[in-house]
């Protein structure tokens, strides 16, 4: 960690930085500025995502361009139902000479400079590998070779593919309440750019593609330091306490704040979750989005633009109501800030 | 009935032998007193009184005394009741009240008699009988049995039917005419106070009760509280209009859910300017300087007379 001389000016060139992360990733991947929006306030955030989307948006592309724009290592792996914890850490294989030898796998490729590890369909793969990314995640470091792996600057960006179910394992709750966010990576709305993304050729070589982004716009190294700069330099003020707490409230027991959903049993629909490190991250990427906004401190409007994005994954409905997850978590967040008076 | 009525001349006997010692110890006289013994119609009541002279100490025994109820099937004894005259002349003095009622229908003027009755007085240690006599008494038809000219239903005994008393009833009419009045002018009141039709103007005119509180609080203190709870009012007011919870943000939409707001603009975003500084910036001084308290008013009646407009 260097030494930040002074935290206001250098905070600024920090802004000036995620500035040009959104222009420069947006500038190659057209039709997703929230998305990229979003991935900027987890990346100051330091909290790791897992992005929802259909197959061949560009998540893939989205996540190099943007390890190439912050500067750092980017490594990723494909889920298969048949890979194992060591085929993340290990690379068994044969030599010329017709020896065994082992190399270090895909983690631990790069070395600790790695910034974005991006797990492709993490639903494919095993439970006990989720349970390795789960301590790579909270821990930021992984025991191999007999020593132990530190990863300051990692990021761990995960994809789940839900189209298909069989041969999947569904992430358990405590694997999903350690991400940070769970974007949805949608396919663009506007038809003009649905139309260049087909018939543009800029867009058919994804290589060439992240090669246009500026490589290491931001000081990798320093992005920890400016993080923690970041939760200390922006204020929440009491009142905004007094509005978090009711929303979490409000999510936990929609009944108690007059929330009513067509055709749903409040008393029923929210069997827990939203965890107080949940509301806890909410906190962290609301003071983030103030940041990026220009603001010294949160507003209700910061919590509301990256509500859905933190909590809507920590809330647990009743089995009967999670066949309609997606639309009933959305219509009660909407209804929490519809119902819970801010200020 | 018919066993103890069996009964009645064995214990005659028995009291026969045994009276001359017992009237003697305890009971010195027994006097009847009833009404008149004639003139007495089918449902006469008939009230018969005794008094029994006795020896101080001794008291009637309220397991001697007969049962109200059938006597015989023409008499009923409706109540019967002991009262206690004390002692008087070193003698005392019980009034026995039987009260009877007759249903003898006679065809012809006839003597009947109600039964004698034997009492037991106690002083504790020793008992006496009082016998009260039988009471003798004519009774008559109410009228000749031959039907007269009229038959059954008629002649001179059908009396014309009493005329109704009236009743005054003016205390209820005005008592109706005062309710009548006071509902619609309370139901009027209530729709007044909750906004129903047809003051439902009034319910979608959260800025005036917004701008009576603001006043209110600005005018009673004027501190930062009463500013910031001056604020909280029109917050709530934008939340009324709007149908929703209206963030900085989202003046755009309050300005397309109201239209009447759209002149105000410029004033309405700079409100959730001074609003955030107050309330999530914590610096109300900073927040009064870029909305002071005059302007805030100036702004609660501009958009008081939008909604107005509005309807």
């Amino acid at each position: 960690m260097r030494v930040v001389p002074d935290i206001d000016s250098t905070l600024s060139d920090w802004l000036a930085g995620a500035a040009a992360i959104q222009r420069e990733v947006a500038a190659a991947i057209v039709g997703q500025e929230r998305v990229i929006r979003l991935l900027t306030i987890a990346v100051f955030a330091r909290g790791h995502v897992l992005l929802e989307g259909d197959v061949g948006v560009g998540k893939t592309t989205l996540l190099r361009a943007l390890a190439r724009a912050i500067g750092g290592a980017f490594e990723r792996i494909d889920g298969t139902i048949d890979l194992m914890p060591a085929d993340l850490v290990y690379h068994a294989h044969l030599t010329e000479d017709g020896r065994p030898r082992v190399d270090p796998g895909p983690l631990l490729r790069r070395g600790e400079d790695l910034s974005i590890f991006f797990f492709n369909e993490i639903n494919r793969a095993r439970p006990q590998v989720h349970s390795l990314l789960l301590r790579l995640m909270a821990e930021r470091s992984v025991a191999a070779f007999n020593r132990e792996y530190r990863f300051p600057y990692l990021q761990v960006f995960a994809d789940r593919n839900r189209v298909e179910q069989e041969e999947t394992f569904e992430l358990p709750a405590a694997a999903r309440d350690r991400f940070f966010m769970e974007i949805e990576v949608p396919m663009p709305d506007d038809e003009a750019v649905r139309r260049r993304l087909v018939f543009d050729t800029r867009f058919h070589d994804s290589d060439r593609l992240v090669a246009m982004v500026p490589d290491g716009l931001l000081d990798v190294a320093g992005l920890p330091a400016a993080a923690a700069a970041i939760q200390i330099g922006v204020r929440a003020s009491e009142a905004l306490e007094t509005y978090t707490t009711a929303l979490w409230g409000a999510v936990r027991e929609p009944q108690r704040y007059g929330i009513v959903l067509d055709g749903v049993d409040m008393e029923r629909l929210v069997m827990g979750g939203a965890s107080p490190r949940g509301v806890s991250y909410l906190v962290r990427a609301a003071r983030v989005r103030a940041w990026l906004e220009g603001r010294d401190m949160v507003l209700p409007e910061d919590l509301r633009d990256v509500f859905r994005e933190v909590m809507a994954h920590r809330i647990f409905l009743d089995p009967v109501y999670e066949r309609r997850r997606g639309p009933l978590v959305h219509a009660l967040c909407r209804a929490a800030f519809d119902r819970v008076a801010a200020p | 009935m018919r066993t103890p009525a069996a009964l009645v001349p064995a214990l005659a006997l028995i009291l026969l032998v045994a009276a001359p010692a017992a009237a003697a110890a305890g009971v010195r006289s027994v006097t009847l007193a009833g009404p008149r013994p004639f003139g007495l119609f089918i449902g006469d009541a008939i009230l018969l009184e005794a008094d029994i002279v006795a020896d101080p100490g001794f008291r009637v025994m309220t397991a001697s005394l007969p049962r109200p109820g059938p006597v015989t099937y023409w008499l009923d004894l409706r109540s019967v009741a002991v009262e206690d005259g004390g002692v008087r002349d070193g003698a005392g003095h019980h009034r026995v009240r039987l009260e009877y009622q007759t249903f003898y229908a006679p065809l012809e003027p006839r003597a009947l008699d109600i039964p004698s009755l034997t009492l037991t007085l106690n002083d504790g240690a020793r008992s006496a009988e009082a016998v009260i006599p039988a009471w003798t008494f004519l009774t008559s038809p109410l009228r000749e049995l031959r039907s007269g000219a009229g038959g059954d239903g008629g002649g001179p005994y059908l009396r014309p039917d009493v005329p109704p008393r009236p009743v005054d009833g003016t205390v209820g009419m005005l008592a109706a005419a005062g309710s009548g009045t006071a509902l619609p002018l309370l139901l009027a009141l209530n729709a007044w106070h909750r906004g129903w039709w047809p003051f439902r103007a009034r319910a979608r005119r959260p800025f005036m009760r917004a701008l009576r509180v603001a006043r209110l609080d600005l005018q009673m203190t004027g501190d930062a509280g009463a500013y910031r709870a001056a604020l909280l009012a029109f917050h709530r007011a934008f939340d009324a209009a709007a149908g929703r919870r209206v963030l900085g943000d989202d003046v755009p939409v309050l300005l397309d859910a109201v239209p009447a707001f759209r002149p105000l603009r410029a004033d309405i975003e700079r409100f959730f300017e001074a609003s955030r500084l107050a309330f999530f910036g914590a610096d109300t001084a900073a927040a009064i300087d870029r909305l002071p308290p005059a302007a805030l008013l100036a702004l609660g009646r501009r958009l008081t007379a939008a909604e107005r407009e509005a309807g």
